[in-house]
């Protein structure tokens, strides 16, 4: 559904998104993942056509959305993270005048996905009353309205009550199950996304870091938490030995594949190193992203993103 | 698909308080000014002119000729500041509140929606002077008897316009002048609305536009630039002034016609190329 092939903004001197390669595949719901400023806005922007790539291609349901924009995003729903309307009209009235710029909807349409996201009875009043829940509502039904096959949410739950994340959830697992939708969320709630996403992409400084399923993502490594008398001369020996693969916070440890615990235990008494402690460690989506941010700082700086 | 649009447009346009401050000031001024002419030695000035020029005052102090002496300060002063005011906003307080982005996230063309916004916005200057025009002569008909006209305005730097018609005559060209002032309004809604397409706020663009008529009537007033008159925009708002010239100086309308729907296509594709190359960013 979405395919991007070295993309690359550059505003200015700064890169705001560099050698951008992304491939959504059709229902699945795919997480975007990146600090503030990590580029996924920009990113988002270029697949939307609102944002012109310096260089790259990108197509969007099978058309390319610098050439054929009408065709790419005909059934194309998107949510920004802040929702904004048009306050001093009533829901209904900016859900029609919003469906006018993709194609003609009829009333009854809009009636439904005014039942579908929750704001029957409520449609007819001015939008300045409503709550950033049912703001947040709104947007769903405006993103609803062209029958969309691929749905972009950018933050959706950014600014919302724990309450409100929570039916956000429900709403975007409903979507998949209900109406078949690919949907691309970015987000910078890595708790949103291990719940939500089968796979995501991790973006820092513009450049993609990481992309695949969240399986996958939590077994790039097999990190054990090791406590020892000396962890700096434990870690060298054990990296000669070829024993572990890597480090963090020098308190875990990383084992080279076919290692066990229990081998790296006798090889450290063996060296005379006493062991204290040692348990092996679940990697987390949030442990898995804040490595993969930190390794990602310890390799080349490049210009700080928008 | 298009008229959709256009009524989308429109809908948002109509549907804000502000849009309704123009009619609201004008509505006001046009009583203020009504009642400075009854009450003030205004009247007696243009009775004076009029007698002077062998002309009985009783037969021309009418409607018609209260509500053009009615209209040049409305249009001097009060009819660039509404104008660009919403020019200005078109584009701008859109991309300002982020609903410019909701609405390019749809696959309608960037083309298109500038399209349709300063069609809206062409639209919304008709009205008002139409409005301007209609208010003027009703407020003047409830205090001024049905009569003839009488048109006097000096022109700086030129002759001025004097004219007497019988009503039917002066409600014709009334009207005419009218179609005039709805292009000059139209241009200046083009310049606000050609700055609003660049990335700047709603009252930059604005500020601007009104910049832009300023300077150009004081160019024209400058004897330095007396050969150039021509190229200030404000010196072809001129229009609907010389339809009351006797006899109707048709070239020179015509003239100013061409270079102010020159002006409207130029802002226009100034506008709609630079936004085309717009990054929309929230």
């Amino acid at each position: 559904m979405i395919e991007l092939r070295g993309v690359s903004k550059q505003f200015g001197a700064r890169w705001a998104v560099r050698d951008l390669d992304l491939s959504v595949p059709r229902g699945e719901i795919f997480g975007l993942l990146g600090h503030n400023g990590a580029g996924k806005s920009t990113a988002i922007g270029m697949m939307l056509g609102q944002v012109w790539p310096t260089t790259g291609q990108l197509s969007i349901c099978g058309h390319d959305i610098t050439r054929d924009r009408a065709k790419a995003l005909h059934r194309v729903g998107a949510i920004f993270e802040t929702p904004v309307f048009y306050d001093y009209l009533s829901g209904r009235k900016n859900l029609e005048i919003l469906s006018h710029y993709t194609a003609p909807t009829s009333p009854e349409r809009i009636s439904k996905i005014v039942e579908w996201v929750g704001l029957t009875g409520r449609d007819g009043d001015k939008v300045s009353k409503y709550s950033h829940g049912m703001r947040t509502r709104l947007a769903l039904a405006q993103a609803l309205l062209p029958a969309p096959e691929l749905l972009i949410l950018d933050e959706p739950s950014d600014g919302l009550d724990p309450e409100g994340i929570h039916e956000m959830r429900l709403t975007i697992q409903r979507l998949q199950k209900e109406l078949g939708l690919t949907i691309l969320l970015s987000s910078h709630l890595l708790n949103e996304v291990e719940l939500l996403c089968t796979r995501i992409a991790v973006v820092n400084q513009g450049r993609k870091v990481f992309e695949g399923t969240l399986a996958e993502a939590k077994q790039t490594k097999q990190w054990i938490r090791l406590k020892v008398g000396d962890f700096t001369k434990a870690v060298a020996c054990l990296l000669t030995e070829k024993l572990i693969t890597d480090t963090r916070n020098e308190s875990h440890v990383a084992l080279a594949d076919g290692v066990r615990t229990d081998t790296l235990v006798r090889r450290l008494v063996a060296l005379d190193i006493p062991v204290f402690e040692i348990a092996q460690e679940e990697e987390t989506l949030e442990s898995f992203y804040l490595n993969l941010m930190q390794d990602s700082r310890a390799k080349k700086p490049l210009p700080a993103a928008h | 698909m298009f008229f959709l649009q256009l009524r989308s447009e429109l809908a948002k346009l109509f549907g804000k308080k502000r849009t309704y401050i123009g009619f609201g000031v004008f509505l006001l001024a046009q009583n203020l000014m009504l009642l400075a002419f009854r009450f003030s030695n205004w009247q007696k000035g243009t009775a004076r002119l009029l007698e002077s020029n062998g002309y009985l005052a009783t037969e021309f102090i009418s409607a018609l000729t209260v509500a053009v002496l009615m209209l040049i300060p409305q249009i001097l002063l009060l009819m660039p500041l509404y104008v660009t005011l919403v020019g200005g906003d078109l584009v701008a307080k859109e991309a300002e509140d982020g609903t410019l982005r909701m609405i390019l996230s749809r696959p309608i063309s960037r083309f298109r929606l500038l399209f349709t916004k300063w069609l809206t916005g062409v639209i919304f200057a008709a009205i008002l002077t139409v409005a301007l025009g209609a208010m003027a002569l009703f407020f003047a008909r409830c205090w001024f008897e049905w009569k003839g006209m009488f048109v006097f305005i000096p022109i700086p730097g030129g002759s001025p316009i004097f004219n007497v018609l019988d009503a039917a005559g002066g409600l014709k060209y009334y009207t005419l002048a009218h179609a005039f002032l709805a292009l000059n309004a139209c241009t200046m809604l083009s310049l606000a609305f050609m700055f609003s397409c660049f990335n700047m706020k709603p009252a930059a663009a604005t500020i601007l536009a009104i910049s832009l008529l300023f300077l150009s009537v004081v160019m024209e007033g400058m004897p330095f630039f007396a050969d150039w008159k021509d190229l200030a925009i404000t010196h072809h708002f001129r229009s609907w002034i010389l339809v009351f010239s006797k006899p109707m100086q048709t070239a020179q309308i015509a003239e100013s016609f061409s270079v102010l729907i020159g002006v409207n296509v130029t802002a226009f594709v100034i506008g709609a190329t630079h936004f085309h190359m717009r990054d929309i960013k929230s």
